[in-house]
């Protein structure tokens, strides 16, 4: 059996009489790419800042590699290997798309670091080389962040939540707004991110969903209705109910 | 290598140290004509050049607007004070405002970092204004007519001595104070600290998920730019030989915000220039009218509409040209 290394037990939180997220329980297995899917208001991106540590549960646990993270502010879900990227684009849009990297790879380095001149930091900077070839962002590496396309700026988004070579990176629509040649161009990024860091992923695009993932967590009304293999759960009828509507 | 951050710092040395050849320059000029007046005055905006230096710390890279910085010039200011009444010894004096830079920059930095935004800036205001009265109502303190007989100062710097009596002497000693305030503050923003105070300025919300706190790193920028304003108030009673309660009025605060606005914001170096700017023509006005105030909010306004990155806004492109010639 392939080992869980996020595990999500009963996890919970409410607004007021809203139930955003009710006793969700799921597991992401080591390097594969799990989808969180479900219409809108199902308590997706809730779920996010709930795993992320942006908003802390009520109820249930988030465990990373069997250690109990749950409750743990975003900065110390960091350390313990979680990343994500936002839904709607979260750079430093003043700063140059290097220096965006270089201060996500910046916890690759002792604290000590933080005290030294920046060219010291080598290990964030080769990690900066190494993410501007990865995706492609080389040739922009100077620009300012705000002056790169609406793709490229959610290619960044992705760079910058794996810059600190996380354990679990979250991806919160990854290809929100892409055109469809960027959307297809996103997914093979994920899909190479795979081979190295266990991928949670929300996606609106069904065939993306499908053709990407391992494994597909439903959500609706902010509990989780089906979980399993994209096939078995596209054929699931509580899925085609709630999500594909009622027949 | 170097990215474009570092070259921009670069090219503010150059402009710095186009200030401190500029600084000499006027102390051999003032030694020559015996001028005490203007070498007194150029001191003076050295001291709040220093003050502006911390307003900038916290506006321009960490993106907080403090009302009440004066509060730690001030502070720094009647430690420094009562301890050369006390024991007239200039390291012991710097030593004691570093100290209350430390632990009032400490104090302050938890209650106002706990808010953000326009609520800062008014904790910050509301805390510089309770200094200000209760040193105002404090007899031993001197009370409203501030402490007076701060004695004349010998300061050993090892090779020479330095009085603070000579105005040469004094005004380069004050040189060489805000020198090393300067690079110490442009070291720490070259970091990646100082880095990171600017991701805060340009986006808080996505700093924690980059794995910082950033209630330690605004503390940290907070701590520092109090310390930075508790060693330049130090220095003001060895020029003037006295404090007064004037020192942590808001005047003070937002004359020190004026200034790293014509200076330009987010440089250092501006803050420098714009006091030395500030201070002249405050001056040079004042001595023709008493109402002084409409002229410097004439001229504040017409630098934030025409010049909104300042005087270094217009002399910065110039010097990264020079410095990025020839690199990537």
């Amino acid at each position: 059996m392939i080992e869980a290394v996020l595990a999500v037990e009963d996890l919970s939180i409410s607004f007021g009489g809203l139930h955003a997220v009710d006793a969700v329980t799921f597991t992401a297995e080591r390097n594969r790419i799990t989808t969180v899917i479900g219409p809108n208001g199902a308590g997706k991106s809730t779920l996010f800042n709930l795993i992320s540590g942006a908003l802390t549960p009520v109820r249930g646990h988030v465990r990373l590699d069997g250690i109990d993270v749950t409750g743990a502010p975003p900065n110390r879900m960091l350390s313990a290997g979680l990343a994500r990227s936002f839904q709607i684009t979260s750079l430093f849009f003043g700063l140059t798309v290097a220096e965006n990297l270089r201060l996500a790879a910046q916890r690759l380095e002792p604290n000590l670091r933080l005290w030294l001149p920046t060219g010291r930091s080598r290990r964030a900077r080769e990690r900066v080389r190494s993410l501007l070839d990865q995706f492609g962002l080389a040739d922009k590496a100077q620009y300012p962040a705000g002056a790169l396309s609406h793709g490229e700026q959610r290619r960044l988004e992705i760079a910058v939540a794996l810059a600190a070579e996380p354990k679990v990176l979250l991806l919160d629509e990854p290809t929100q707004g892409m055109s469809h040649g960027d959307t297809e161009l996103t997914a093979t990024y994920v899909r190479k991110l795979a081979q190295s860091v266990t991928v949670l992923l929300i996606e609106h695009d069904i065939g993306l969903v499908m053709n990407l993932s391992d494994k597909v967590v439903v959500m609706n009304q902010g509990r989780k209705i089906a979980e399993g293999p994209p096939a078995v759960v596209r054929a699931d009828p509580a899925v085609q109910s709630a999500y594909f509507g009622h027949a | 290598m170097h990215d474009a951050l570092t070259l921009d710092a670069r090219a503010n040395h150059w402009l710095a140290l186009a200030l401190g050849l500029a600084c000499i320059g006027t102390a051999c000029i003032g030694y020559a004509i015996g001028d005490t007046f203007y070498l007194r005055l150029a001191t003076e905006a050295l001291i709040f050049g220093g003050l502006a230096l911390a307003v900038d710390i916290l506006l321009g890279y960490t993106g907080l607007l403090s009302l009440g910085q004066a509060l730690y010039f001030g502070l720094g200011a009647y430690v420094s004070a009562v301890t050369l009444i006390a024991f007239p010894s200039f390291w012991t004096a710097m030593g004691a405002a570093l100290a209350t830079g430390l632990f009032g920059g400490l104090i302050g930095g938890l209650i106002a970092n706990r808010v953000r935004g326009v609520y800062f800036a008014l904790i910050t205001f509301g805390m510089a204004q309770v200094a200000a009265k209760a040193i105002y109502n404090t007899r031993s303190l001197g009370a409203s007519d501030g402490l007076i007989g701060v004695p004349v100062l010998d300061v050993n710097l090892g090779i020479v001595t330095v009085s603070t009596a000579s105005p040469v002497g004094f005004f380069l000693l004050a040189l060489g104070v805000v020198t090393l305030l300067y690079a110490l503050c442009s070291y720490l923003m070259d970091t990646p600290f100082g880095r990171l105070l600017i991701a805060i300025r340009t986006n808080e919300a996505r700093v924690p998920f980059l794995g910082f706190r950033t209630t330690t790193l605004r503390l940290g920028s907070f701590v520092l730019a109090s310390c930075v304003a508790s060693l330049s108030g130090a220095l003001y009673p060895m020029l003037r030989g006295f404090v007064s309660p004037e020192l942590l009025f808001f005047s003070t605060s937002g004359n020190a915000v004026i200034t790293v606005i014509l200076g330009g914001v987010g440089t250092l170096v501006g803050a420098l220039y714009g006091s030395i700017i500030f201070t002249i023509v405050k001056s040079v006005i004042g001595s023709w009218t008493e109402h002084h105030l409409i002229v410097i909010g004439i001229l504040f306004m017409a630098v934030v509409i025409f010049l909104p990155k300042g005087l270094m806004g217009l002399a910065q492109p110039l010097m990264r040209r020079m410095v990025h010639r020839g690199k990537p």
